[in-house]
């Protein structure tokens, strides 16, 4: 089944209009270890670095694509859409306006929008996607959502790595999602069977740019941090939430994006802080690491208060803005250490 | 108890020889390229000129950016805590810490039984940082060690506003050119990088009293420049740049057979 690429810089991407018409969706993530000089050429190189190694990727693999669509995200995702319909090669490229807003009315733009986006794809496809296939799409995503949030649920009592947890979550939205839910059922079973949760680790909460390369993820457990929560689109706010299965699939797929745990890019930051408070008090942690991707201008807007919120409330909080490279530097190790000491 | 701390820092190696709670010696030497070499060196000096045997130190406990390559320590401990601790040492009830050594600036917030409970560093970039006072005496040409005495004789402070090195030093560059004395431009560079400090601490909270640690401590320009726009009077010991080590010497004396995990 050929891939459809997205990109989505939150969690919003119908993947399911994908799968109904019958691609494999496949979320652009950039790649750290390869360098972003072509995308440089296009995009100065102070803007967001993930967002130029995504460029990056499209225009290196474009054509394994049987298209591309953003979803509403960060100013620069969105601002990137005309460098990528000029550079980058492709059949198709779609913009789908998803609402920033959580009222009536932008549930009924929102319909709209994926009404007109399903139209498009089946005109340039020339596939019909039918109710009973966005039915079926929808029953797989919820399977794998299920899933997710059972291993995720492992990580306060189990000794599972950061970096295998992060594996599935990049999985979950690259891999064709039957391998996905035999991957998942599998591991579920495996991950039932491992060691108590390790006693020379700390529990903490992870928030703030999406982690999209596994090294930043063993770097926190070197430092002896172990996530057992997480509030990142790579991550938990993915697969929180199911999609209603008994009305009509388009307009299931719009009431569950007006209940999924919200991105930076939405307002008001309220909500958001709702739901990593709602999370703080589910899970017990010793900490938060508030970790920004350098130039992240969503995260950065929303840390001050979202830090002085949760400070206020009695957590302890880290925060780091970190470089977008594979290679850890000694000053972000040692923070990290430092607090892992005075947790 | 004999203890040793050594704080191996991006520019310098700091070593600090205590006996229970006595201060014996320090010292304070380049780390250069090879940090191992740095650690051994200064170890070996310290050693002669206490006239003590290395078996004579019951525990060493290393810190700083280096603290990984000192195989002989018996405990690594970040840099936070030993400046936290050695700041306590020098005023008991101190309540916060602003340590600039070579590459990072730190803000550190203490309880009142010591314990670090904040803190907060500047991101990877050297500006307000003991590299960026290298960088600007560089394009003065200015010894380092006379910035502070020059920042005095200045008249009107100039605004360096660039938040990167590279581009404060151009900046600094166009002000020399404008026939901008040097005594206003150090002045200025001292004030620039009291702000940035400034905007850090503000993240995490102001307590007093508050201690000022860290090889920049010894330049009075820093300290009038940080006191002016905190409003208070920062204490700063005599041992400010061997801070780290006193207080990784002071956290050695309470370790024992179950916290010697490295």
């Amino acid at each position: 089944m050929k891939r459809f690429a997205y990109y989505d810089t939150g969690h919003e991407f119908p993947e399911e209009i994908i799968m109904a018409a019958g691609f494999t969706p496949y979320k652009i993530l950039g790649d750290v270890h390869e360098p972003t000089d072509p995308a440089d050429s296009y995009v100065f190189n102070y803007i967001c670095p993930f967002s130029r190694s995504a460029l990056t990727e499209g225009l290196a693999h474009s054509d394994e694509w049987a298209g591309i669509a953003f979803a509403q995200g960060c100013d620069t995702t969105n601002n990137q859409y005309d460098i990528w319909r000029k550079h980058v090669k492709t059949d198709f490229l779609y913009w789908l306006n998803t609402p920033s807003a959580n009222n009536p009315t932008a549930k009924k733009f929102h319909l709209h929008e994926l009404k007109r986006f399903i139209t498009h794809m089946e005109k340039k496809y020339n596939v019909s996607i039918t109710a009973e296939k966005l039915k079926e799409a929808i029953q797989t995503s919820n399977n794998i959502k299920s899933l997710m949030r059972q291993i995720a649920a492992l990580r306060t009592t189990k000794d599972i790595p950061n970096q295998e947890y992060f594996e599935l979550t990049r999985k979950c939205v690259q891999d064709p999602k039957n391998n996905v839910i035999k991957d998942l059922e599998a591991t579920l079973k495996e991950w039932k069977k491992l060691p108590g949760f390790p006693s020379d680790k700390v529990p903490v909460l992870v928030t703030g740019s999406d982690i999209t390369y596994s090294e930043w993820m063993d770097v926190l457990d070197h430092a002896g941090l172990r996530l057992v929560r997480d509030d990142m689109s790579l991550g938990e706010r993915y697969f929180a939430e199911t999609i209603g299965e008994k009305s009509d699939p388009i307009e299931a797929l719009v009431e569950y994006n007006s209940n999924i745990p919200q991105s930076p890019n939405r307002w008001p930051f309220h909500i958001r802080l709702d739901y990593l408070f709602k999370c703080l008090k589910e899970t017990q942690v010793k900490g938060v690491i508030y970790q920004t991707l350098k130039f992240c201008e969503p995260h950065l807007l929303d840390l001050p208060y979202m830090v002085a919120q949760i400070k206020g409330a009695g957590y302890k909080v880290i925060t780091i803005e970190r470089e977008y490279t594979p290679v850890i530097d000694q000053q972000v190790v040692s923070r990290l250490e430092t607090f892992r000491e005075i947790l | 108890m004999m203890t040793m701390g050594l704080d191996i820092g991006s520019i310098t190696t700091k070593i600090a020889v205590m006996k229970d709670r006595e201060i014996l010696g320090t010292d304070v030497s380049f780390t250069g390229y090879n940090p191992e070499r740095a650690w051994k060196e200064i170890i070996k000096r310290m050693l002669v000129n206490l006239d003590l045997k290395e078996s004579s130190i019951d525990r060493i406990v290393s810190t700083g950016y280096g603290r990984s390559n000192v195989s002989i320590a018996h405990k690594k401990i970040t840099e936070i805590l030993c400046h936290a601790e050695g700041a306590r040492y020098f005023m008991p009830n101190v309540r916060s810490v602003i340590d600039i050594g070579g590459q990072d600036s730190k803000f550190i917030r203490v309880d009142d039984k010591g314990a670090v409970t904040d803190f907060v560093m500047n991101d990877k970039c050297s500006a307000g940082t003991g590299r960026f006072l290298e960088v600007m005496a560089r394009a003065l040409e200015v010894p380092l060690d006379e910035f502070g005495a020059l920042s005095k004789k200045s008249k009107n402070t100039v605004r360096i506003s660039s938040m990167c090195t590279v581009f404060a030093e151009s900046e600094v560059i166009s002000f020399i050119s404008k026939g901008e004395s040097r005594e206003n431009i150090i002045a200025g560079i001292h004030d620039s990088i009291a702000s940035r400090m400034i905007s850090m601490m503000g993240r995490s909270g102001v307590m007093k009293p508050m201690v000022m640690t860290g090889g920049v401590a010894k330049n009075i320009g820093i300290r009038r420049a940080l006191e002016k726009r905190l409003g208070i009077t920062l204490d700063v010991s005599a041992t400010a740049q061997v801070n780290g080590a006193i207080g990784a010497a002071l956290l050695a004396q309470n370790l024992n057979g179950s916290n010697l995990n490295n």
